[in-house]
């Protein structure tokens, strides 16, 4: 059996989610927030005007924010693709989503982008009200949270569940929609995504045309049109890489 | 420059060990409180570090602190809130660590008439 990209993939977000569950039951010496890396973004404004992490976050949010913003640099949202358990989550609540429906309702290009803009508001309004009140106000609607607390402190009950349920859904409509609209970390990753030095790449000259790799791409990134994925969304899963029937048509290349 | 696909799990397995062995340059304590007294021997001091279910945010490590206010022998308390941490400066000719201890695991009243542990000491390292 060869071992695709997408084995290794699911298999790290695994291990991952296993660790998550482990800290989320009460073993280890961590809360399992400890490990949000947006938890770094909501505190680096009171550690810079205060000296303090905000609320219940602490050093290890920030350093693993920082790691990940020069993972970035290197390879885009990887982190996205490879490591977090709600990029899983949309991922295949699209795949189901692209079974149960006969012919999935496409977003128009234009209303996507505008509806793309919706992460950078929901980043300052975050930002803003957690610099500003000392709380984790994202606590409530954060699926994160929700989903390894089991609903617990701060989160708002039927409003909440209601969130939770709305992100679900709309993922079986709209493949990722949590991660393209609402994700506040995306907005974040998103200028250092831009400069990732590795990209996928497609060889023009052996390429079929076959559009298996845009239909494969959670993101519905035109991988067939484009030489090089420079594309902010892009993070890396190489799910495109893996449905190629051609060698080498497709790789992963350092490219500025 | 072409390179091989298994680049970016690599990629992604270091930033997050890297992530995790650079919080030591971040540690900021949540709380820091000195509650020391005339007649403390500040040369005898030791230090002890618990581990402490129910320290989870500033609220709550503040209150935890606040426990010690009145404890002869408790110097300082150094509270890490994502660590569910307390350091402990102590005079150990006053107080103990099961004395320490046992006053964390105390029951707390509220003002509604109710009692409640609040904290539990996971560990001392």
């Amino acid at each position: 059996m060869t071992v695709t990209n997408r084995h290794i993939r699911y298999t790290l977000l695994l291990v991952i989610i296993g660790l998550l569950v482990y800290l989320a039951l009460g073993y280890g010496t961590r809360s399992f927030e400890a490990y949000c890396p947006f938890g770094g973004a909501e505190s680096l404004w009171g550690l810079i005007t205060q000296g303090e992490f905000t609320c219940a976050l602490g050093p290890l949010n920030l350093s693993i924010m920082l790691a990940l913003l020069g993972l970035a640099l290197l390879s885009k949202k990887s982190f996205c693709g490879w490591a977090c358990p709600i990029g899983l989550l949309g991922e295949l609540g699209g795949k189901l989503g692209g079974r149960l429906w006969r012919k999935r309702p496409k977003v128009e290009k234009r209303t996507n982008g505008y509806l793309k803009l919706l992460r950078y508001v929901i980043l300052v309004v975050v930002l803003y009200f957690t610099y500003h009140t000392g709380e984790l106000i994202l606590r409530g609607f954060d699926p994160f949270y929700l989903i390894f607390s089991g609903f617990g402190h701060g989160s708002l009950g039927w409003i909440s569940i209601a969130v939770l349920g709305g992100i679900v859904v709309a993922a079986l409509v709209v493949p990722m929609a949590f991660c393209r609209y609402l994700c506040p970390l995306g907005a974040v990753f998103d200028p250092f995504s831009r400069l990732g030095l590795l990209k996928v790449s497609r060889d023009d000259s052996s390429c079929t045309a076959c559009g298996m790799c845009t239909q494969a791409c959670p993101h519905e990134i035109g991988v067939d049109e484009i030489e090089v994925v420079r594309h902010r969304d892009c993070t890396n899963c190489l799910e495109c890489v893996d449905v190629c029937p051609e060698d080498d048509v497709l790789s992963i290349r350092a490219r500025l | 420059m072409r390179v091989s696909r298994f680049i970016i799990p690599v990629l992604v397995v270091v930033a997050l060990l890297v992530g995790y062995s650079l919080r030591l340059a971040f540690t900021q304590p949540t709380t820091n409180i000195s509650y020391a007294r005339t007649g403390d021997t500040i040369e005898n001091a030791q230090q002890a570090t618990f581990i402490v279910e129910g320290v989870k945010c500033k609220g709550t490590a503040s209150f935890f602190s606040s426990l010690y206010e009145d404890t002869p022998g408790v110097i300082a308390i150094e509270t890490f809130a994502s660590e569910h941490k307390a350091v402990f400066t102590y005079d150990p000719d006053v107080i103990g660590i099961e004395q320490i201890k046992s006053i964390m695991e105390a029951p707390i009243d509220f003002d509604d008439g109710t009692s409640e542990q609040v904290f539990r000491c996971l560990a001392v390292e």
